[in-house]
């Protein structure tokens, strides 16, 4: 089927609609940091304080009563928000129950202005992103990652639409500038270098495999995207808890405040990198069952394969330094990012100029 | 008790180990049994099969180069030498004038030589057999038919080989590769279990 | 997390970092530390680093197994370097022993700990949780709450709540006691050890694959048939366990190839398909199937899989010799140069031609065209093919000696006939000069190259694989947790002190765990008010 040129076309403006209305985002977000209300982006913090008796829960209520409600998502549950409980009685002040949170879009709303602008404009870019990947797609009569630009349009997504959701669930307002920022960069690199018009496929890459091999990778690099930008919040988020703590700066920094705390990221990272990782480990066992159909093999250490394997044990040593002592923290962060990294380097340099068997990044 | 279980898992583990090496061991010495093949002249890829444990050659039918039909069962009751050969192939050459001077030696004896020819054409395998007198017929096996049939009883691994079969159709001797005339007579002068001396 | 050792602090004496303890210096003592070390974590983290470390010139340099080309332009380009770096295995990497060193190590550590893990696993599924504890606020998650049920009332409520859950619970053996124990989440160590055994089966499928299976290559004419047999196979590559005799007896013809090429646009002589149509029959004498082998969809006989790697053109020639005879007339197989569009070269030896032998040196093009006095191919389909050829006389050099290329010509022994290379159309002929014969350009056919492999370990890998996956994302969603209940009676309320307690939950989830837990226990007891 001829390639639909003017889908194609429609599909590009799409992606650049999506890059400006990123670019307005990351404005919005670091409004937030520069003019909104300071906060804490968890429950945790408050659900501690809620386990002291009565005193406690006197406080934190008089807190988010006399701090205008901006500033505490999750009031806590006594009261019946969003739980289970069947009366709305006033328990005893003995009581303590952890909290139940706060439903989505009440937190966007308890967030602040800036916020608010900051996710619905986040929102229409996903939006626009996605109609780009999609009429891509449509443009092509198949699954729109077939080489390079297809691909880093993709991976954005996949990254710009997780994080969105892990930013929703874990509140974490303050990291949105940093992820946004980051796709914009890389939608920007994908639109100037790499940008690739719409084409058929050789024949080696005619098979429903693409659709289910690189859609994992795609999924997974996405996800690692995210996961690499938190590491480096973690970073600097823990260089200035170590300078604190040995006195070389005081601990009124505007930015630093408003980010989530060390552990919190840590766990943050964690987690994303617990998603990612199987899809990456599906990806690589797709890639060698669509191998072995192409190929004949379903391993010959091509570069690109060798590559992917790299960056697999790389995370695994980080799962792995997360359980060891003294590799926790900063070194396991390191290592993430290490992995990182040589995903990057997969794509960008391996596929493009180490001729193999994978080389239809289509670049010229 | 996790003590305790170390020592059970480690002793599981030797007795597996050992089971393992002995069933190694006497698998090694059971197929390193007595030989039912012996080198001729010295040549470990020219063989002689003991009577008893000579293996039965299958049958076929296929075209010559001259077009006719031929079917193997008819030399049934003579002793047949069957030679693998393509016109491209260096080795086969080298070999050829030794088969013609033995397909002429031994026809008074009875002895037919039949040729197969592989991956070849019919121009190229008539040009081979006018350069070196090949007198004796060829059946064309382009599709290595008839090769994968006889691969099934011995182990033919390429071009040329040479078979020797007996009266009653079972492979008597064997060059895996090329033959020479002293090859040719010490295994025809086996066949029947008496030395010939031409 | 998915952590396969014990924690660190898990040793029962103080022990030095580069040794045994102090007076036990026996070789066992040394043994046994170093078999500590090599099981724990630590090591196992470098192992990693030195694995993914090891891959990288395997990615970097040319390899013998992949690109044994490259690494020969790699000796005359860096004529120094290239040899020492073949004495420390760079060119072949994962075949090296110093990686296998690596993975082999980190098979051991891995195997080292999980079996005592899976022996201890197997020890935990059969004892019963821990009392609860007697301060329940202590623990990292907790609640409090009043209810007018009595103690043990509420206990049994809970039990009950709590077992609709999943979890596995422990009552007091004191009746007057009020409190219930419930752990879930046994899952996730099953998890860990089939992901990590999984691994270890991969490794051992791979290897099984490589000892017991073979691949090998064919060239294969339309029209033709061949057998997979080791003397009808043009390459073949046994592992070292595998003999001729493991190749399956099948037969396949090429019955029809074509190719189509996308011809205008951008993307202009690309390839858009191939298709091989072909007969195949799994034995000899078993029935005849048709089928297509096309790119990405390979033809599977016998447990054998067969696929199309590559494609290109046979010009048919026909030569008469001298004396008159015809003696050569068969699809020539020309082999595609780097040029492009298939421009391709090849050689026609005509070995039986009388009083001479007759050489021939040709290129093929699809497609010619004159581009400034040299033979070019505008695109890769055979919509105006043509043949060039050098004509030689004399000696093969086929009659003695080593076997030869059948698409080299040495013209050692040979005298060139022609002054400069003919150009052939289809049906032409080239009469040779001294009455020395004729050779006729009668047309063209196209051959397939075929691979054939056999890796009787493919499947295992696979299922190996799919169980790694199952295995990680058991470990991954499945969290080792402990709920503790206790109620304490206070006049006319008894209070229900919750708690709970995640083992290596690094990821911080079962706290909203917890929160609807407890919830949904306040609300069991309160209905139960009533």
């Amino acid at each position: 089927m001829p390639v639909n040129l003017a889908l194609g076309h429609v599909s590009n403006d799409f992606l650049i609609a999506a890059l400006v209305i990123y670019s307005l985002s990351v404005v919005a977000f670091a409004g937030d940091f520069a003019f909104g209300r300071p906060r804490r982006a968890d429950a945790t913090a408050r659900v501690r304080q809620a386990r002291e008796p009565a005193t406690a829960l006197a406080v934190v209520g008089a807190a988010s009563v006399a701090a205008d409600g901006a500033s505490s998502q999750d009031r806590p549950v006594v009261s019946g928000v969003g739980g289970t409980q069947g009366t709305a009685a006033v328990p005893p002040a003995a009581d303590s129950m952890p909290e139940l949170p706060v439903p989505p879009l009440r937190a966007i709303g308890q967030a602040g202005p800036w916020i608010r602008a900051a996710m619905t404009l986040g929102a229409l870019a996903v939006a626009a992103h996605l109609t780009a990947v999609v009429t891509r797609g449509l443009a092509v009569h198949r699954a729109p990652w077939g080489n390079m630009y297809e691909f880093v349009t993709a991976l954005t997504c996949v990254a710009a639409i997780f994080f969105l959701f892990v930013m929703i669930r874990y509140r974490a307002w303050a990291l949105g500038v940093f992820v946004t920022g980051a796709v914009v960069i890389a939608l920007g690199l994908a639109e100037t270098i790499i940008y690739t018009a719409a084409g058929q496929l050789v024949p080696a890459l005619q098979s429903y495999w693409l659709s289910i091999h690189v859609t994992a990778m795609t999924l997974a690099t996405g996800i690692f995207f995210v996961a690499a930008v938190l590491g480096l919040v973690y970073l600097a988020a823990d260089r200035y808890a170590r300078r604190i703590s040995a006195g070389r700066a005081a601990p009124g920094n505007g930015i630093m405040r408003r980010l989530p705390t060390t552990e919190q990221l840590d766990r943050l990272t964690y987690r994303t990198i617990v998603f990612g990782f199987p899809v990456w480990t599906f990806g690589v066992i797709a890639g060698a069952i669509w191998a072995d159909q192409a190929w004949g093999r379903y391993w010959g250490w091509d570069p690109v394969e060798t590559w992917a394997f790299i960056t697999w044990v790389l995370y695994a040593a980080f799962l792995h330094a997360r359980a060891t002592a003294g590799w926790r923290g900063r070194r396991a962060h390191y290592i993430q990012l290490l992995g990182f990294a040589s995903l990057t380097f997969n794509i960008l340099v391996i596929q493009v100029f180490i001729t193999g068997l994978h080389s239809y990044a289509g670049v010229s | 008790m996790f003590r305790t279980k170390r020592r059970a898992v480690v002793l599981v583990a030797a007795v597996i180990t050992g089971a393992l090496l002995v069933v190694v061991l006497v698998a090694g010495w059971a197929t390193s049994g007595k030989r039912d093949v012996t080198d001729v002249n010295g040549n470990p890829d020219a063989v002689l099969y003991t009577a008893g444990h000579r293996p039965l050659a299958p049958d076929f039918t296929a075209t010559t180069l001259t077009g006719s039909r031929l079917s193997f069962s008819s030399y049934r009751g003579r002793v047949v030498v069957v030679n693998f050969w393509g016109s491209w192939c260096v080795p086969c050459r080298e070999e050829a004038a030794a088969l013609a001077v033995a397909a002429q030696r031994y026809a008074p004896a009875g002895v037919a030589f039949l040729g197969v020819d592989v991956r070849d054409t019919t121009a190229s395998a008539e040009a081979f057999a006018r350069t070196f007198d090949i007198t004796y017929p060829s059946v064309s096996d382009s599709g290595a038919q008839i090769t994968l049939d006889f691969t099934a009883v011995v182990p033919i691994a390429g071009t040329p080989t040479t078979l020797v079969i007996d009266r009653t159709g079972h492979i008597a001797g064997a060059v895996f590769g090329q033959a020479t005339y002293a090859e040719l007579n010490t295994i025809l002068g086996q066949v029947d279990g008496k030395a010939a001396a031409r | 997390m998915t952590d396969v050792r014990a924690p660190e602090a898990a040793t029962t004496e103080p022990r030095l970092p580069g040794g045994p303890a102090r007076g036990a210096q026996g070789l066992a003592d040394w043994l046994k530390w170093g078999w500590r070390q090599l099981t724990s974590m630590r090591i196992a983290l470098v192992l990693l680093f030195l694995l993914a470390l090891g891959t990288v010139p395997g990615s970097m340099l040319p390899q013998e197994g992949a690109d044994p080309a490259g690494v020969q332009q790699y000796y005359t380009s860096h004529p120094a370097l290239a040899p020492l770096l073949n004495h420390l295995g760079l060119f072949n990497v994962f075949a090296a022993p110093w990686f296998a060193a690596i993975y082999l190590l980190l098979f051991a550590s891995l195997v080292g700990c999980v079996v005592p893990r899976t022996f201890r696993l197997a020890g935990s599924a059969r004892t019963l949780p821990p009392r609860a504890p007697r301060h329940l606020a202590r623990l990292p998650h907790s609640a409090e709450y009043g209810t007018t049920l009595a103690p043990d009332r509420a206990v049994e409520v809970a039990a009950a709540v709590l077992s609709g859950h999943g979890f596995r619970l422990r009552r007091p053996d004191d009746p007057a006691d009020a409190w219930v124990s419930a752990e879930k989440g046994y899952l996730r160590e099953v998890g860990n050890l089939l992901f990590h055994l999984a691994l270890l089966g991969v490794l051992v499928s791979v290897a099984l694959g490589g000892l017991f299976g073979y691949k090998a290559d064919r060239l294969l004419v339309q029209g033709d048939t061949f057998a997979n047999t080791a003397s009808a196979l043009d390459e073949i590559h046994l592992g070292r366990l595998a003999t001729d005799a493991d190749l399956g007896p099948f037969t396949i013809t090429l019955n029809r190839f074509t190719a189509s090429y996308i011809t205008s646009g951008a993307q202009r002589g690309q390839p858009a398909s191939f298709d091989a149509q072909v007969t195949y029959a799994a034995r000899p004498g078993g029935p005849s199937r048709t089928d297509s082998i096309e790119v990405n969809r390979p033809l599977s006989v016998d447990g054998t899989k067969v696929y199309l790697i590559g494609h290109g053109y046979a010009p048919v020639f026909r030569v008469t010799d001298a004396r008159g005879q015809v003696v050569y007339d068969s699809p020539t197989p020309f082999i595609a140069g780097t040029t492009g569009n298939f421009l391709s070269d090849g050689v026609v030896k005509v070995p039986g031609a009388q009083p001479e032998q007759l050489g021939f040196t040709g290129v093929f093009v699809p497609t010619w065209v004159d581009v400034a006095g040299t033979l070019q191919s505008a695109f890769p389909a055979a919509e105006n093919p043509a043949v060039s050829l050098i004509a030689y006389a004399g000696n093969l050099g086929m009659n003695s000696g080593a076997p030869q290329s059948v698409y080299e010509l040495d013209t050692a022994g040979m005298h060139r006939l022609t002054a400069e290379p003919q150009l052939l159309l289809p049906g032409q002929s080239l009469k040779l000069p001294g009455g020395q014969g004729t050779i006729t350009f009668t047309g063209y056919v196209p051959w397939v190259s075929l691979a054939i492999t056999h890796d009787p370990g493919q499947v295992p890998a696979l299922a190996c694989g799919i169980a790694a996956l199952g295995g990680l994302l058991l470990s991954f969603l499945v969290r080792r947790r402990r709920i503790f209940v206790r109620a304490r009676a206070g006049g006319p309320t008894s209070t229900v002190q919750v708690g709970g307690l995640a083992r290596t939950d690094a990821s911080g989830s079962f706290e909203a765990e917890f929160a609807s837990l407890a919830a949904e226990l306040r609300s069991a007891h309160s209905q139960h008010e009533k």
